[in-house]
């Protein structure tokens, strides 16, 4: 005879984490022999997670991410030392940037119609939003396509001996010619730019792009040509707008490979 | 050639906090904190507390970003849990919903939500969806959730409280939850 389920009352207390006393035993005896208990609890918990969201946003001081990073300092690990993680979880970015994106579409597109109907207004910006996003599909699908492929590599660009302060990574795939491009620099001189370039095995370097100095939450997407191999990358100063080759400072460098 | 913005995956910058990078930590810090600080305070009532709490997550994040599993879910999903759990702890003066959820493996479940919550624009607005389902609860269910979620109080502990007898507590956990399910 088949054990019946848990009983749904406790499952929603198990999952908020108030079951107590036998009942919370004998819950736990039957998810150990119940898959489809277990992933009913699953789905419980991520709608429990979110009542977190209830709750109004706040910001903590400044001080307070002052302190955490002094304290992450403090504790520093060198990139140099830790880049095989790093692979691996690049085989994580595409498929969860594929995801995401999806997501994000289906709730904007959610939030969108119930929006519209409550709110004419609200409902418009959404609309635009969705726009926006749609626009920048070919760009995502790129950065999805580069972080995904298994051939594709990461190189760290480090800040050069008297030059400011700054670190970038670049994801490159040499057969697809495209690259993702994230980092932080000081903040560039007036009338100048930042300039990525690939510079090839022979040949001159190549221009990837402009670059702002903090491209840490907005990564930067570059469309080469397919099949050129990076022997590095480099930031140079370039005035404003960039120039054809480099002509300025190298401010960050990275070795491929 | 040409080049677009767009936002760095979380999975991308956990990567680089896995290979040691400060400022992918900042980043996810300035992504993530205004939301979880939000629930801390909603939980301790305490900015010092709060933000201490808040300190040891990301202490967490920068220590095992590897215990992490983006297969498992999202990134905010998962920091909302520990955070949750660590400021109920702190709350109660207990350590045991950290080992909970850390350590219980088989149960933890997924990290994951039904919704987007990494983008934030998204996120914003379901937390207002969200808001306004509690708002809508009968005040007994979203007093009795309430109890649960922001004080960690077990169902015992809210029948005490709340004089309702053991059964119509659950029984109203059971009807404020399916009522977000449809909602939400």
């Amino acid at each position: 005879m088949t054990e019946p389920h848990a009983n749904p009352e406790d499952l929603d207390l198990y999952a908020l984490g108030a079951l107590d006393g036998e009942e919370k035993q004998t819950f736990e005896a039957h998810l150990r022999s119940c898959p489809a208990c277990r992933r009913e609890l699953a789905a419980a918990r991520e709608r429990t997670t979110l009542l977190g969201l209830a709750a109004p946003a706040a910001a903590p001081r400044p001080q307070a991410k002052a302190a955490l990073m002094d304290k992450v300092r403090a504790e520093h690990r060198s990139p140099a030392t830790q880049m095989a993680p790093l692979k691996a979880a690049k085989k994580r970015w595409g498929l969860r940037f594929s995801l995401g994106f999806g997501l994000a579409t289906a709730v904007l597109a959610f939030a969108t119609f119930e929006l519209a109907k409550q709110d004419l207004d609200r409902g418009r910006q959404l609309k635009k939003m969705q726009a926006q996003l749609s626009q920048d599909t070919t760009a995502m699908q790129a950065m999805g396509q580069v972080t995904a492929a298994p051939d594709s590599a990461m190189v760290t660009l480090l800040q050069q001996p008297g030059g400011p302060p700054g670190q970038a990574h670049v994801m490159y795939n040499a057969r697809m010619g495209m690259g993702v491009y994230s980092g932080q620099l000081a903040p560039v001189p007036a009338g100048k730019s930042y300039q990525l370039w690939l510079v090839p095995a022979s040949g001159n370097p190549i221009s990837a792009g402009l670059v702002e100095a903090n491209q840490q939450n907005g990564a930067m997407v570059m469309h080469l040509t397919p099949g050129l191999v990076a022997k590095a990358f480099a930031v140079t100063i370039e005035p404003q707008g960039g120039a054809p080759q480099p002509t300025g400072p190298k401010v960050l460098v990275g070795v491929a490979g | 050639m040409t080049a677009t913005t767009q936002p760095v995956p979380d999975s991308a910058l956990i990567g680089r906090v896995m290979a040691g990078d400060e400022s992918a930590l900042a980043t996810l810090y300035d992504r993530y904190s205004t939301m979880l600080f939000g629930m801390l305070m909603r939980i301790l009532n305490d900015r010092g507390a709060a933000e201490e709490v808040l300190q040891d997550l990301f202490m967490q994040l920068w220590r095992n970003a590897g215990q992490f599993d983006a297969g498992r879910g999202s990134l905010p999903a998962w920091l909302m849990v520990i955070g949750r759990n660590r400021a109920i702890s702190r709350l109660r003066g207990r350590r045991d919903r950290e080992v909970l959820e850390e350590e219980e493996g088989d149960f933890a479940g997924t990290f994951a939500s039904p919704q987007n919550i990494e983008d934030e624009a998204a996120r914003a607005q379901l937390a207002h969806r969200v808001a306004a389902a509690l708002s809508k609860l009968p005040a007994e269910q979203r007093q009795a959730l309430e109890l649960a979620y922001f004080e960690g109080m077990t169902q015992s502990e809210i029948a005490g409280k709340t004089g309702a007898p053991l059964g119509t507590v659950k029984t109203r956990v059971r009807a404020a939850m399916q009522s977000l399910r449809q909602i939400l």
